[in-house]
């Protein structure tokens, strides 16, 4: 029976990181549409002038000057999910279950970029495709951190035990490819291959690293806006701009979550 | 008699027909092509400019470049102030996260998944942005000081943002969902019935703990610890926002070579590659001696 | 079902894209700041008045004249904003295209480049701004000696030379205005005085922190803070220090190859239009073509005895030394344990 005390123990410090994590983003949020004096703060140092109690102007300003910004990294996002599920998944299938000499190699290259420093990526990227400078490259970089998770969660859901039985059942009992990809192969895949997605999006909607060195002009990525209106804007347009990202973050992270925490889990075990 | 299970489950799927080896290498191909594209590629490009002179790039190939690395005292300064930062983020947030992944791993209770989804949060956020949040929780006219000088007439921690607890405290906010996650899978491979046989010798709740589980997480500590080493190692945003006096990082430094003249290319492709045999090296081979632990257990 | 629903996907990011880009006319400039000389007021205006839009972008001017450097054989940019200096050294590496524009007479000889590489687009002084009220009852210094008081300990911001034009202008202009010799002595002892004072170099803008009171002492544009003051009615105070200051005209030039050449030309040549320079003035930036001024306006801004002593540095000469001034500001001052 696991220990009581334990339970107390890893429950309070858990908390406490919750409460950690969660305080900067509650004040942010509140700092978007409340007025900081009703808070009880020090106000015009806070929220310059402002009467009503709760105000959205700053969202409305958002959306006319950066609309456009979250549209392109709404696309990207989906453009990476796109791309990562049609070269992911078949590649996923072919080193998990049919490995050949340097598969090995081949999935660790993919994770690789996943350990090395962002602006080694970008700077690489720069070196090769400097000329290039703009969306496409941006996207690159943004494949370069979003593949290794669709594999990752393909491999790991292929290799389980239950897959890897079910297909060589099927094969022993005289299956073809194409009945085994979409009768036992891809149904499995199917809930793989949504949590994939989810991550794939999440990770692309917020990368700024990469996407700042490597973007030129406009459109910018979202987490650019946030950039921006961060160092000129007021904190109510600036709260508000977290806010938008947070918007579409969360649920993506807490559908991950209820989709089955163990793939996202594994995920992490390093590359 | 049916073949056992595990004998059917561990055989290749393609053994026989040469025909289907070329299969997997097509269906391969697309990646391949992508990592030769955005990896292999531009790692060589970078390496070539940091072999060259950036004022003088017909010169030849030359070490140049990494020697003013260990030389330049402010670049030396800034890799070991990047190593020394990451090797404390690290150590902290591996230790810190050991308690939610052991929540996560040996108990349910209801709120679970969304505690664990708010804890991944931060993973989303760059660097640039936590430190933005850090000015806004603790600057000098930061919601926390303010909030304390309405309660107790003092702005405490006014400005404790731009000091290095805070800097510490903005690495360890966004290694906190990495850390955990790792941990946590790495803990859920544990065998519970370790536990159980301890304690049914008689052994209490904090021996088998001490005794009986902490050392078979080790190699699961140490790959936390190699993960979230390579990623601070890596970040520079904190920083370039924080804007801490005489404190420097690698990658901030990389970021100026480039960014703002007189730039250096050599140098700052020469960092970049440091930087990279550092992350992935310490990283590569702590995990694989985690790697190795484990299968010693076994 | 699950290829075609990433059919759907593939095609809709196809045509989104396909449509932004035929969206609108545009302009870049590398370093539109928006809260820095009103850029943002005045890019807004210009697209009411045409519909083009020119885009903020925040780089500063070391950084604005690296990326043209970088996309030397790809331009992205049409044209680029700068602190004086830093502009001119651009255009001496070549990277401008040579082109006069409309109301080119009205500049002063001693503020563009005679071949039309650059020209000064409007003026400002470096200024000590004070957010009074995050000062919490500490006198408002007047002076850059007053910067070196214990009573300040960090409270002071100026911008790090290397990424920031106006930090640059002050980092370089400080020992002509104390007095200093070529050896920039006077100039550097002094930022090494003002050192422990300091609460961070600035990498970007900290428009919006002064406002905040994050930043009570902010060493930049004297432009900016009165727009604070007057514009955004935060409580800022402007000094202009009693020992002078630095002239800074703040420069733009075409770029070469730029990809929307002719939409640019027509962008520049309002950027001296009578109607633009008004709104340059409302930002408190002195205009470069004259134009007259109402005196509810020209009362806001400081008095002219307060600029008496204020030094006009030749372009060119800080432009030479500017390379030399980036490092030894890094070497000296910010580096180091």
């Amino acid at each position: 029976m696991p220990s009581k005390t334990g339970f107390v123990f890893c429950l309070t410090l858990t908390l406490i990181l919750m409460a950690v994590i969660l305080l900067p983003l509650l004040v942010v949020v509140l700092g978007s549409c409340v007025n900081a004096s009703w808070l009880g703060l020090s106000s015009d140092l806070w929220s310059g002038s402002r009467h009503d109690i709760f105000d959205f102007s700053a969202f409305s300003y958002l959306f006319q000057n950066y609309g456009d910004w979250a549209l392109f990294s709404l696309e990207l996002a989906l453009g990476c999910v796109a791309i990562c599920l049609l070269v992911a998944v078949p590649a996923g299938y072919a080193l998990a279950r049919h490995p050949f000499p340097g598969s090995v190699l081949v999935e660790e290259l993919v994770l690789l970029p996943l350990s090395l420093p962002g602006i080694t990526l970008s700077m690489a990227l720069l070196a090769a495709y400097g000329e290039l400078r703009g969306p496409l490259l941006v996207l690159g970089g943004h494949l370069l951190y979003t593949i290794p998770f669709m594999l990752r969660v393909v491999t790991a859901t292929l290799r389980s035990f239950d897959v890897g039985r079910l297909e060589s059942a099927a094969r022993s009992l005289g299956a073809s490819f194409s009945q085994r990809l979409f009768m036992v192969i891809l149904p499995n895949l199917r809930h793989a291959m949504m949590v994939g997605s989810l991550l794939v999006f999440a990770v692309s909607w917020g990368e700024f690293n990469v996407s700042f060195l490597l973007n030129r002009g406009r459109p910018q990525t979202f987490p650019a806006v946030l950039y921006d209106t961060y160092t000129n804007q007021s904190i109510q347009i600036s709260s508000a701009a977290t806010t938008i990202f947070l918007a579409i973050v969360i649920p993506a992270v807490i559908a991950i979550q209820w989709l089955g925490g163990r793939e996202a889990a594994d995920l992490e075990q390093g590359a | 008699m049916p073949t056992p299970d595990h004998i059917i489950a561990s055989q290749p799927a393609s053994r026989g027909a040469k025909r289907l080896q070329l299969a997997p290498l097509a269906l391969c191909a697309p990646l391949l092509l992508l990592l030769l594209a955005l990896l292999v590629w531009p790692l060589a490009h970078l390496l070539q400019q940091s072999l060259l002179l950036s004022e003088a790039p017909a010169s030849g190939l030359t070490l140049h470049n990494f020697r003013e690395i260990v030389l330049v005292p402010r670049y030396r300064d800034a890799l070991l102030w990047s190593l020394e930062l990451s090797l404390a983020v690290a150590a902290g947030s591996t230790l810190i996260c050991l308690a939610p992944a052991w929540l996560f791993t040996r108990y349910s209770f209801p709120g679970k998944r969304l505690m664990r989804g708010i804890l991944t949060l931060p993973m989303t956020f760059a660097g640039m942005i936590v430190g933005f949040l850090m000015i806004i929780l603790l600057g000098r006219a930061g919601f926390i000081p303010q909030l304390l000088e309405r309660l107790t007439g003092q702005p405490l921690l006014s400005g404790a943002g731009y000091r290095f607890p805070g800097l510490i405290l903005a690495y360890l906010y966004f290694e906190i969902p990495r850390a955990t996650l790792t941990l946590e899978s790495a803990l859920a491979k544990l065998d519970a019935r370790l536990e159980q046989a301890a304690r049914s010798l008689g052994a209490n709740h904090r021996q088998v703990f001490f005794w009986v589980v902490l050392p078979v997480i080790r190699p699961a500590l140490i790959s936390t610890f190699a993960v979230t080493f390579s990623v601070s190692l890596g970040s520079f945003g904190v920083l370039l926002v924080l804007s801490l006096r005489h404190f420097s990082l690698l990658p901030l430094e990389i970021f100026t070579q480039y960014l703002a003249p007189p730039t250096d290319q050599g140098l700052a492709s020469a960092m970049s590659l440091a930087l990279l045999v550092v992350a992935f090296g310490t990283g590569y081979g702590l995990r694989r001696l985690a790697r190795r632990m484990e299968g010693a257990r076994a | 079902m699950k290829l075609s629903r990433i059919a759907v996907i593939a095609a809709a990011f196809l045509t989104m894209s396909a449509g932004l880009a035929l969206a609108e006319q545009t302009v870049i400039q590398y370093d539109c700041i928006p809260n820095y000389a009103n850029w943002g007021g005045v890019t807004k205006a210009y697209q009411k008045k045409t519909g083009v839009v020119v885009p903020p972008d925040m780089k500063g001017s070391s950084p604005s004249m690296a990326a043209l450097e970088a996309e030397r054989k790809n331009p992205k940019a049409d044209c680029a904003y700068y602190s004086g200096a830093i502009g001119f050294q651009a255009a001496s590496k070549g990277l401008h295209e040579s082109y006069k524009p409309k109301g080119w007479e009205k500049i002063p000889a001693a503020l563009k480049d005679p071949n039309g590489t650059w020209w000064t687009v409007h003026t400002g002084h470096v200024a000590i701004l004070v957010n009074t009220r995050a000062l919490k009852g500490k006198p408002v210094p007047r002076s850059f000696a007053d910067l070196l008081k214990p009573i300040y300990k960090g409270l002071v911001v100026y911008d790090d030379p290397r990424f920031n034009g106006t930090g640059f202008t002050f980092v370089a202009g400080i020992n002509a205005v104390l007095g200093g010799g070529k050896d920039l002595k006077a100039g550097f002892d002094y930022l090494k005085k003002l050192d422990p004072n300091i609460l961070k170099y600035a990498k970007e803008n900290s428009y919006n922190e002064l406002l905040r009171g994050e930043i009570p002492i902010w060493i930049n544009a004297d432009g900016n803070g009165l727009k604070a003051k007057n514009v955004d009615k935060a409580p800022i105070e402007v000094v202009i220090p009693a020992e002078g200051t630095v002239t800074m005209p703040l420069v733009m030039g075409l770029v070469k190859g730029a990809p929307h050449l002719a939409a640019a030309k027509k962008y520049l040549d309002w950027l001296l239009t009578g109607e633009a320079q008004l709104l340059m003035a409302e930002s408190f930036f002195q205009p470069v073509v004259p134009i007259k001024l109402d005196a509810a306006l020209q009362a806001k801004f400081p008095p002219k005895s307060a600029y008496a002593k204020a030094k006009v540095i030749p372009l060119d000469q800080m432009a030479a030394q500017a390379d030399q001034i980036k490092k030894r500001w890094e070497k000296e001052i910010e580096g180091g344990r």
